[in-house]
């Protein structure tokens, strides 16, 4: 039940989930999306392969949805990029994008990210989520937080 | 029935001669600008420091460009800036204008060049060439920011500085610095100073860092800015758009032939 937010930590490739508070209830306002859980998460993503300005990273989502997050994502202007996570209950997919600011080695990011889908129970998987976190410049580690909804 | 003037007439036609005029005459006035880059090393996937140049060639009528007064260079998509290893510490500007490039930290660096300007004073020109740095400063209005810092000694004994902000920019480009420059004044009654040419690298060719290590400072070389593994059809591409005292622009495009094949 609670596999629905690690999504976000798997975008940055390292998110830790900080808070974790569940509550499913349904909702008949879509044909597949019976449930809503508000999660928030935390993933730490740790760096795995890179080409060019596209990282790909890797690493454990904890709070509301626990997982295993993969992240593809562009170190640009802004930050953009998708994220699947893997649960017990089945994967969650999506994207976001975050502004990056600040400056040193620990590079501060905030933006949103969007659930687009996923399989088993999350096959219909969808919604939006606060994206924030660190990047660390040296060690391309990832520090993701996550904050919304998902509807599945 | 009204009936118009003659004049009411031809107005509209002498204003659109006039101002096709003036159109066609700012076009014969305004510089033409060649830019050109390079990475060092070119190797696919590894990394490298950006070079880049960029020069204005005048028409007979004139002597030297119009003073400058904004860039806006393109650069490729997937291009690994923000993965570079640089600009790891930032330099405030009021360090910068005060004391220059070497009381700002080490680790602010981004990169060196030169920029030849030039000023016409009666029917003489005089040249200079100004060393540039290149350094990380605090964000600003939520963008990347990089400072740029100029020093001239003979004709004009001046430092400037100006900022250039990190900006996205439409695919096939990654992002776009833009840059404002400026107006440097010279001797009184006589114009700007006008940039003719200038050159420039960004990467961790001659720039060194330091960092601590068990109580000690080592220096080191920033990694460099990482190519991406694939090279996109017709090399990596590059833009610009210089903007001139008066409203010109010109434009300019260059790309990186993709390395052959081995």
């Amino acid at each position: 039940m609670a596999v629905g937010l690690a999504l976000a930590a798997l975008f940055a490739g390292a998110i830790p989930v900080t808070t974790g508070s569940a509550r499913a209830t349904v909702s008949p306002s879509r044909a597949h999306a019976s449930r809503q859980l508000k999660a928030s998460d935390t993933a730490h993503l740790h760096y795995t392969s890179a080409s060019g300005s596209l990282l790909y990273e890797e690493g454990l989502a904890s709070g509301t949805i626990p997982g295993s997050m993969h992240v593809h994502f562009n170190v640009g202007a802004t930050f953009t990029g998708t994220f699947t996570i893997y649960t017990k209950g089945g994967s969650i997919k999506g994207h976001g994008a975050a502004t990056p600011h600040g400056s040193g080695v620990y590079e501060s990011f905030a933006g949103s990210l969007h659930a687009t889908g996923g399989t088993g129970l999350y096959v219909h998987a969808h919604g939006r989520a606060g994206l924030y976190g660190t990047f660390n410049r040296n060690t391309y580690g990832l520090l993701v937080q996550t904050t919304g909804t998902l509807l599945y | 029935m009204s009936k118009t003037s003659p004049i009411a007439r031809w107005c509209p036609l002498l204003a659109a001669v006039l101002l096709g005029l003036i159109l066609a005459a700012t076009a014969l006035s305004a510089p033409s600008a060649k830019l050109n880059a390079k990475f060092i090393p070119e190797r696919l996937g590894g990394r490298t420091t950006l070079e880049f140049a960029f020069s204005f060639t005048v028409p007979p009528s004139e002597l030297v460009p119009p003073p400058l007064t904004q860039i806006e260079l393109r650069y490729p998509d997937r291009l690994g800036l923000g993965l570079s290893g640089l600009g790891l510490a930032t330099c405030a500007a009021g360090t910068l204008e005060v004391s220059g490039p070497t009381r700002c930290p080490p680790n602010s660096v981004m990169g060196y060049g030169a920029a030849l300007t030039a000023v016409v004073l009666g029917t003489t020109i005089v040249s200079e060439s100004a060393p540039i740095t290149m350094l990380r400063t605090p964000d600003q209005k939520g963008h990347l920011a990089v400072l740029f810092s100029a020093e001239g000694t003979t004709p004009v004994d001046t430092r400037i500085v100006f900022p250039g902000l990190l900006l996205p920019a439409p695919s096939p480009f990654g992002g776009q610095v833009n840059v404002g420059v400026p107006l440097v004044p010279t001797l009184p009654g006589a114009p700007y100073i006008s940039v003719v040419r200038l050159h420039a690298t960004i990467g961790p060719r001659m720039v060194t860092y330091y960092e601590q290590a068990g109580g000690k400072t080592l220096a080191y070389q920033p990694l460099g800015i990482l190519l991406p593994k694939g090279c996109p059809r017709g090399g990596f591409p590059f833009a610009a758009r210089f903007h001139f005292l008066g409203g010109t622009v010109a434009a300019a495009r260059a790309a990186i032939a993709c390395p052959r094949r081995r």
